[in-house]
């Protein structure tokens, strides 16, 4: 009997099992668009005013423009020509003469998922409420936005002002306009009320009833895979926004163990965008003959925004008290190697875009008097202009044991970055080489992420010396922020540190150049602003970029769908993914291979 | 003595296996000999060069020239830039652009003029790809070089008109003698993702691992020796508390305790010999055991009695009359240890968690670069197959020589 029992219950555990494997959805290839890169691990919420979602289909808020699938922002950034599309807003924004104010039209088309319009109440709800419990939105915009005042579908946002009247930082205020999601004033309501006006409990609500303004929507998220489902009575349809739906029915992201796995699964045609640094990534069309793209045919293949830095840390007395040290390693690194080893040639040169604290683009290229900081700029690799460096400051080795010393004492430093980052470690051990050649002992650490986020964004820290991490890419308030990233006093003993100036450097000279940006209007003076920064950048070397990078990567197999932007194509769609900020735009003009 | 050395010798197994090793051995010492300098200087710029030997084209145009005029010279280098794939992409490409095709692909001329005559990079057939429409482009900047002149002209930049002027031609039937080019690289096994020459770093690489299994076999046999000796002969408490330990250390998997012991260490103190004390201390246990139930055997034998009602010490009856008789077994055991030594060091280099990376190279740290930057993926085999058929080399010819012993030594394994 006992037996029988056993082996029942045995048959309905194989049974239940066989069940829920069984319950996968299955998607059409041809209506489903798949991505990789983006969605490590299993969804945690829909909730669009809350936190943690982990959610990076629907919630994203990603370096180049708001992921606008399911939540919209009132405009889309295009990091191609810093350009502003009007999304739920219609039409330029207007700023008043003394750049306290701007003022935003919402469409008439606009409409929520429940068939409700779009109003400015939503957008001043939206903030109201991230100030209140304390959320992305409301972190991110309080200092800069005094309050938002609506009217119907007009929307006045009034900026932040000092003590003279003057706006503490229109460019961020800009910023809101294509950074922030947009939630209906009625479910932040709801929110509010089912969880008794508990800040911590809106932050964790799941957000299962969420109320949406974009083109997709939930459909299935499990620990395997999360996909979205195209909302046909989406407001867009209409023809003062896009005129049609987008192209793909499904948008679904799979969970991959790592990032060889993505790109296994990019090359076998399972995984049509793929946000993943591939290295050698030509590799694949010339030599693999697979159907797979990048931007731009030829290198750099995408467009950097941003520029991974390696950042010295000013608590130790060594790094701090010698800018000769700083720049002496700076100038003997072999970046040429580093682009070609750690980025396969995905970036271009120090010698084509000279180092500064811009990015490679045009237009922040353009910020800067180039002829007035070429003097300090270095392309690396020079060993005897480093020693030279050093030997005039007194770092000297003074005992012959073939490494220098300062104060007495041999100069030992490492250089830090998370385990298993491949490209950033490579960096390091070319850090480290040229280290070495100049007779500075450097030695490389890797430990695990997890360790290393918590020690560099402690602003006591003193375990690591050199150690990496990338300043903002690009977004309206850009290249400001960077700058402030590079060299600003603001985040200057801020615990738990992901904001920047990671190597608590302190100049006041530089802070005050900062204050001044937001408000300068007059594009020879911002110029004037900007070279001046970049000169004391140069000469204090606080931390030095190792290579320029995108900010997000963008491979496309062509297998399925086709007609994805491309750097030649006359569109002026950036590469972000069809996802993000405009780029959004090519998910209405993808195309079937095979129709 | 003489006669066991003699047997060990005409055992075949032992002999193979110690060819081998004493080839690599050879290798490690002379190879640098021949190519010196630092295993881990990144001479390439960029990643995973393929194995070959490199010209310095700067240093070949400036070497002197002969004229050989080559028969298939044109077809070779037509075969290079025009494959049969490509011919067929070409049709292809008529068919899309609805061009006539009225003679065979194989017919080269006419297929470059009717290509010459329409192809446009800018038109863009309907439902071709972005990724063929760039094969286009690529293939048609291939067959432009092609049609290129039989000469190519080189200039020079004139110092003070900053203008271009010709120094010289290079023609198609223009060759070098390699043997008079000033630089040229024989990269036998390619680079790695660093740009390193694989097979230096391979020779300095195989050397360290050894030292690492050397270390790391000394270490554990040394413990796992005199742990089994002091059982086995004391017997009793000793015996009770040191099996205690055996154990204890044998329920745990010894790479669990090694990937721990290693993680806490932290990187930055693990250095290659660092790392081998690890890998030491944590197998022991299996020789420890063996050689007490050697001794266990052994210690009530007549001749050990007799030592001890002579009063001998117990170090004394230890070295001379036990340690001899379970001597040849020590060895066997040794050479495994070093061999799984080397093993470990390779799991543990893999797993990220061996010495550091920027002082010397290890077998198992080259592959585990080759493995983050997905060498086994995009094709680069050069950076971690014979790395992968060192180590098997190593310890094959280590177990091979194990064997050999173990049937000079156990007459009862004897043909």
């Amino acid at each position: 009997m006992k037996k029988l029992l056993a082996l029942i219950l045995a048959l309905a555990m194989v049974l239940s099992l066989a069940a829920a494997s069984a319950q996968t959805v299955e998607l059409p290839r041809n209506e489903t668009l798949y991505f990789a890169g983006q969605q490590w691990g299993t969804v945690n919420s829909w909730n669009i005013i809350g936190t943690n979602q982990n959610n990076a289909m629907a919630i994203a808020g990603g370096p180049s423009g708001y992921r606008t699938l399911m939540f919209e922002t009132l405009y889309m950034y295009n990091f191609m020509d810093g350009s502003m599309t009007g999304l739920l807003a219609d039409g330029d924004y207007v700023w008043n003469d003394a750049m306290t104010e701007v003022t935003v039209k919402i469409k008439d088309a606009a409409k929520w998922s429940d068939g409700t319009p779009v109003t400015a109440e939503d957008v001043k709800r939206t903030f109201d409420i991230g100030v209140e419990i304390g959320n992305g939105t409301g972190t991110g915009y309080k200092a800069y936005i005094a309050e938002i005042v609506a009217d119907g579908k007009n929307l006045t946002i009034k900026a932040a002002v000092n003590e003279a009247g003057v706006p503490v930082n229109p460019l961020k205020v800009v910023d809101f306009l294509s950074g922030a999601p947009i939630a209906q004033a009625a479910w932040i309501d709801a929110v509010v009320a089912r969880n008794n006006g508990d800040a911590t409990a809106i932050l964790n609500d799941a957000g299962e009833d969420v109320v949406w303004s974009g083109p997709y929507t939930k459909y299935y998220a499990d620990d395997q895979k999360v996909v979205l489902v195209r909302d046909d009575n989406y407001w867009g349809q209409d023809a003062s926004m896009w005129g049609k739906l987008p192209v793909p029915k499904y948008i679904a992201h799979a969970m991959y163990a790592d990032n060889a796995a993505g790109e296994v699964a990019l090359k076998a045609g399972e995984v049509d965008v793929c946000q993943q640094f591939i290295g050698n990534v030509q590799n694949l069309w010339l030599e693999d003959g697979l159907p797979i793209s990048t931007y731009y045919e030829e290198a750099p293949y995408g467009v950097c925004l941003t520029m991974p830095t390696a950042w010295y840390n000013m608590n130790m007395p060594v790094l701090a008290e010698n800018a000769a040290l700083r720049k002496a390693i700076a100038m003997a690194v072999d970046y040429d190697t580093i682009i070609a080893n750690a980025m396969t040639n995905q970036s271009p040169s120090f010698a084509d875009v000279p180092r500064s604290l811009m990015n490679p683009t045009g237009g922040e290229q353009a910020l800067y008097n180039q002829a007035e900081v070429a003097e300090l700029q270095w392309a690396g690799s020079d060993i005897e202009g480093a020693k030279k460096l050093l030997d005039e400051a007194g770092i000297v080795d003074g005992d012959g044991d073939g490494w220098r010393e300062y104060k007495g004492e041999k100069i030992a430093l490492n250089a830090v970055c998370p385990n298993g980052w491949s490209d950033w470690q490579a960096s390091m051990e070319v850090v480290a080489a040229a280290g070495e050649k100049i007779g500075v002992e450097i030695t490389t650490l890797y430990p695990e992420y997890s360790i290393y986020q918590t020690v560099f964004t402690n602003p006591n820290q003193v375990e690591y010396a050199i150690f990496m991490w990338s300043p903002e890419a690009a977004s309206p308030s850009n290249p400001w922020t960077r700058v402030n990233q590079f060299l600003g006093t603001e985040y200057v003993g801020v615990e738990n540190n992901w904001s920047g100036n990671w190597g608590q450097y302190v100049n006041e000279e530089a802070d005050a150049l900062i204050k001044k940006i937001p408000v300068t209007t007059d594009a020879e003076e911002l110029k004037a602003l900007y070279t001046e920064l970049t000169k004391i950048y140069l000469t204090e070397v606080p931390s030095f970029s190792l290579m320029y990078r995108p900010s997000v990567f963008h491979a496309v197999n062509e297998s399925v769908w086709t007609n994805y932007p491309a750097g030649d194509d006359g569109r002026n769609i950036p590469p972000a993914d069809c996802t993000d900020g405009y780029g959004i735009a090519a998910l209405y003009e993808l195309e079937l291979v095979n129709p | 003595m003489k006669n066991t050395l003699r047997q060990i010798f005409h055992s075949p197994k032992f002999m193979t296996g110690f060819v081998i090793f004493v080839v690599i051995l050879l290798t490690l010492f002379f190879y640098p000999l021949f190519n010196p300098g630092n295993p881990l200087e990144m001479i390439g710029v960029g990643t995973f060069a393929k194995p070959g030997t490199y010209v310095s084209l700067y240093d070949a145009l400036n070497t002197s020239r002969e004229t050989l005029r080559l028969s298939d010279a044109d077809d070779n280098r037509l075969a290079k830039q025009l494959k049969a794939e490509d011919r067929v992409a070409m049709l292809e490409w008529f068919n899309a652009m609805g061009i006539a095709v009225d003679f065979d692909i194989s017919d080269t001329d006419a297929l470059l003029k009717l290509w010459d005559d329409n192809y446009d990079p800018a038109t863009k057939p309907k439902g071709m790809t972005m990724a063929k429409r760039n094969y286009y482009k690529r293939l048609n900047n291939a067959l432009l070089q092609l049609k290129a002149a039989d000469e190519i002209v080189l200039a020079d930049v004139n110092a003070e008109t900053k203008a271009l002027e010709e120094t010289g031609k290079v023609n198609k039937t223009d060759y070098v003698n390699v043997g008079q080019v000033a630089n040229v690289k024989l990269l036998p096994l390619g680079t790695d993702n660093f740009g390193r020459d694989v097979l230096k770093e391979l020779v300095s690489a195989t050397g360290t691992s050894i030292i690492i299994g050397l270390i790391a076999g000394a270490v554990a046999t040394i413990i796992g020796l005199t742990f089994g000796l002091l059982a086995g002969y004391l017997g009793g408490i000793a015996d009770d508390l040191i099996m205690f330990i055996t154990n204890v250390f044998t329920v745990i998997p010894g790479f669990v305790l090694l990937i721990l012991i290693s993680y806490s260490i932290g990187q930055d103190q693990r250095g290659a010999s660092v790392v081998a004390l690890v890998i030491g201390l944590t197998s022991w246990t299996w020789t420890a055991r063996s050689v007490r139930s050697q001794v266990i055997s052994l210690r009530n034998r007549d001749h050990v009695n007799l030592s001890k009602l002579s009063g001998h010490s117990l170090f004394r009856i230890i070295m001379t009359d036990i340690l001899p008789y379970i001597a040849s077994y020590v060895v066997m055991a040794f050479i495994l240890q070093v061999s799984s030594g080397i093993l470990s060091e390779a799991q543990l280099s893999l797993l990220g968690l061996g010495p550091k990376t920027t002082e010397v190279p290890t077998l198992g740290l080259m592959m585990n670069w080759a493995m983050l930057y997905s060498a086994h993926t995009n094709g680069s085999w050069w950076a971690y197959f014979p790395v992968i058929l060192t180590i098997t080399l190593i310890s094959f010819s280590l177990n091979l020589m194990n064997t050999g012993l173990d049937q000079v030594f156990n007459p009862t394994l004897r043909d």
